[in-house]
């Protein structure tokens, strides 16, 4: 029944692998091994967009039965039983209202097992400073669609330093990203790839990749 | 010795012209930067140039007259009116001049599709298209039905404010109406500039394509994207339904004059190549084609990567128009289509605004190298929007690199 759950998030069936992930639990199945499932299926279906089978449409689908699915078990499971590999604070940066890739990431981050703080879209500087004091997060990322958001990211970089939360690794991403504006940005990695980007946020942490 | 205006004019024309009939011209022609940067460049503020005309007039003037591009794209600012354009497509007269909804205009419709500055925003911000969800699945078969009945009875007033009672319907008509004419006088102003200041004209319409509309205006980019899968039949339907209404308007700009129609385009890049097959292009070809068949050349805008996507412009007659990339590597674009489409694009924004003179030069030495050579091809940024912090001397370097390494 695991693999039929996993091929059918892969193959994009979204009502089916639903079903099934429902079935699951009333027979008696797992939340963590329903769990595990789905971080598997959301890894193929990342790898798969990495290589080029699969587009932003695929993602987008697979991020939403994800979700959909983890509302259901993720009341289930006990704190304890979660692996968490780190935390992230993540937002699209101030003047910025794009949210889809955002959303994206962060699905994929949560599949992968990150906890992560989602601030919206449009946040000021002072915001991510603010969540950064509260939740103590190991990454921020920050997710810039517009060339306006590009200034915003490297006034948020520097308001995260001047309240003395240098050590912070900052991932950006989202369609403006590269390595110049990285460098402009003063930011520790980009990514314009939901997978990528997750790989990305493990080797940060030293987590295996 | 310098150039007469109309010298000027004349020969950047001639430029672009040779570039888009697939030729080489006497240098590589270079698309001009708009943007937040005009009114920034002039010191007055966003909120300024959105609803002061005379002012952003002003603000425009002196951006073109001190970045000398080929083309000007120093406008005034509006957001993709198309909704509206679709809801008035039985009406020649008014359906193009609702392509832009200014400041103003989104103060007359008081809708929930755009936020200004000075209004919603910072008076510094970059004003904002928010689009959203104003329509529910179970409403396809309508949409299907009668798409400008729905779009104009249903829609907008769900949308607009000043537009949910047929009274306050009535005045926010009229009102828009009047600014429309402000808004097109403010732009004869700006034709008249562009001439004295030697810049081609270059009667330029608009565009849009059908399964955008749905996902702008009607359902949420996102969330068209998951309709597709979840409701197929009714949204090939519906974008199939929008293509006669999106023709119609995109064709009534030859009676303005247009010779160029632009359209930008939005789900490209998250389709895959058998979905975009199916959902997306088939519509998108019909209004290409249609405007191509009317003498109008579009300047298609393939927004993101449209790399798996390249070959279907293929499908199209040769010299048929403009293929516009953003993120799309224009090198290999102009590889597959060479000798076919005129191929446009190539500076990475990024560039413009982080990189320096020396990395800008270096980069429009190497890029041009390999895109030169047997023409068809015009040099612009990946986006044409450029931020208020865009430093001058990038610009000024970018036009610098084209003089030294454009020449044929
Ligand atoms: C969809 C879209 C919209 C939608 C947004 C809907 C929404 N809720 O997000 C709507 C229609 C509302 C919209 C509005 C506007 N848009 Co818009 N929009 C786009 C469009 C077509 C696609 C963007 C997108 O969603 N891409 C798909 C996502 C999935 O990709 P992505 O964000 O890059 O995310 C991926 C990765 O980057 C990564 N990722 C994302 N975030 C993060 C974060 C981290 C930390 C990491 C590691 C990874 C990561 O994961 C994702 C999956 O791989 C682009 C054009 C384009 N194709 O890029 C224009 C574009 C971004 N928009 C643009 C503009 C100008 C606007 C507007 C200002 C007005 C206008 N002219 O339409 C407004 C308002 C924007 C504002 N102020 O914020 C410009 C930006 C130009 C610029 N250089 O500034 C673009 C490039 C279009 C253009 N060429 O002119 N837009």
């Amino acid at each position: 029944m695991q693999e039929e759950l996993f091929n059918k998030i892969v193959n994009m069936d979204e009502e089916g692998s639903i079903k099934l992930a429902k079935e699951y639990l009333d027979r008696g199945g797992k939340p963590q091994e329903l769990l595990e499932v789905c971080r598997r299926a959301m890894d193929a279906i990342g790898e798969k967009f990495e290589k080029g089978e699969y587009f932003l449409s695929e993602l987008l689908l697979g991020g939403e039965i994800f979700k959909s699915i983890m509302e259901f078990v993720l009341p289930l499971l006990e704190e304890s039983e979660t692996t968490k590999l780190g935390t992230i604070v993540l937002g699209t940066v101030k003047d910025d209202i794009h949210s889809i890739g955002k959303d994206i990431f962060k699905a994929f981050a949560q599949a992968a097992g990150f906890e992560v703080i989602d601030l919206g879209v449009d946040v000021p500087e002072e915001k991510f400073v603010e969540a950064v004091r509260e939740h103590k997060p190991d990454i921020v990322g920050m997710s810039c669609l517009i060339t306006a958001g590009i200034s915003s990211m490297k006034r948020t970089r520097e308001a995260l330093r001047a309240s003395g939360l240098e050590d912070i690794k900052i991932i950006i991403g989202g369609g403006r990203v590269d390595e110049s504006v990285k460098q402009f940005v003063g930011a520790d990695a980009w990514s314009d790839d939901a997978a990528r980007g997750v790989r990305i946020c493990k080797e940060l942490l030293g987590v295996e990749g | 010795m310098a150039k007469s205006p109309e010298e000027l004019a004349k020969e950047r024309l001639a430029r672009i012209e040779a570039a888009i009939n697939l030729q080489e011209p006497d240098k590589v022609p270079l698309w001009g930067v708009g943007g937040d940067i005009v009114a920034a460049y002039a010191g007055i503020t966003q909120y300024e140039f959105c609803y002061d005309y005379d002012k952003a007039v002003k603000a425009i003037e002196k951006f073109m007259r001190d970045f000398p591009f080929d083309t000007s794209m120093a406008g005034l600012m509006g957001l993709e009116g198309r909704i509206f354009c679709v809801a008035f497509s039985e009406f020649p007269d008014i359906s193009p001049a609702l392509s832009l909804i200014t400041g103003p205009m989104h103060d007359v419709l008081g809708d929930k599709y755009y936020r200004y500055p000075g209004r919603e925003l910072d008076e510094n911000a970059t004003p904002q298209f928010l689009g959203g969800t104003f329509m529910e699945p179970d409403e396809y078969d309508e949409l299907i039905e009668d798409p400008v009945g729905f779009v104009a009875g249903t829609i907008l007033p769900r949308a607009c404010t000043n537009l949910d009672t047929p009274r306050k319907a009535m005045a926010t008509w009229v009102r828009l109406g009047m600014e429309c004419s402000k808004f097109f006088s403010a732009a004869g102003e700006i034709g008249r500039v562009s001439a004295e200041l030697g810049y081609p004209p270059f009667p330029m319409g608009w565009g849009y394509s059908p399964l955008d509309i749905i996902g702008d205006f009607l359902r949420g980019v996102g969330t068209v994207v998951l309709d597709i899968y979840r409701y197929p039949d009714k949204v090939k339907k519906a974008a199939e339904a929008l293509t006669e209404p999106i023709t119609n308007y995109a064709l009534y700009h030859k009676y303005m004059g247009a010779r160029y129609a632009m359209i930008p385009l939005h789900l490209n890049e998250y389709l895959s190549p058998k979905l975009y097959n199916e959902f997306y292009w088939p519509y998108l070809k019909t209004v290409i084609l249609k405007l191509y068949e009317e003498g109008i050349k579009p300047l298609v805008f393939f927004e993101g990567h449209h790399d798996a996507h390249l070959d279907t412009i293929l499908e199209l007659p040769e010299g048929w128009g403009i293929a516009y990339f953003e993120k799309t590597d224009v090198v290999k674009a102009k590889k597959v289509l060479q000798g076919h489409s005129c191929v446009m694009g190539g500076i990475p924004m990024g560039l413009l605004v982080g990189g320096t003179p020396m990395k800008i030069e270096e980069y429009i030495k190497n890029l041009l190298e390999e895109v030169k050579p047997g023409g068809g091809f015009i040099l612009a940024p990946g986006v044409g929007t450029a931020p208020s912090e865009t430093p001058v001397e990038n610009m000024h370097a970018l036009i610098e690199a084209v003089e030294k390494y454009g020449y044929y």
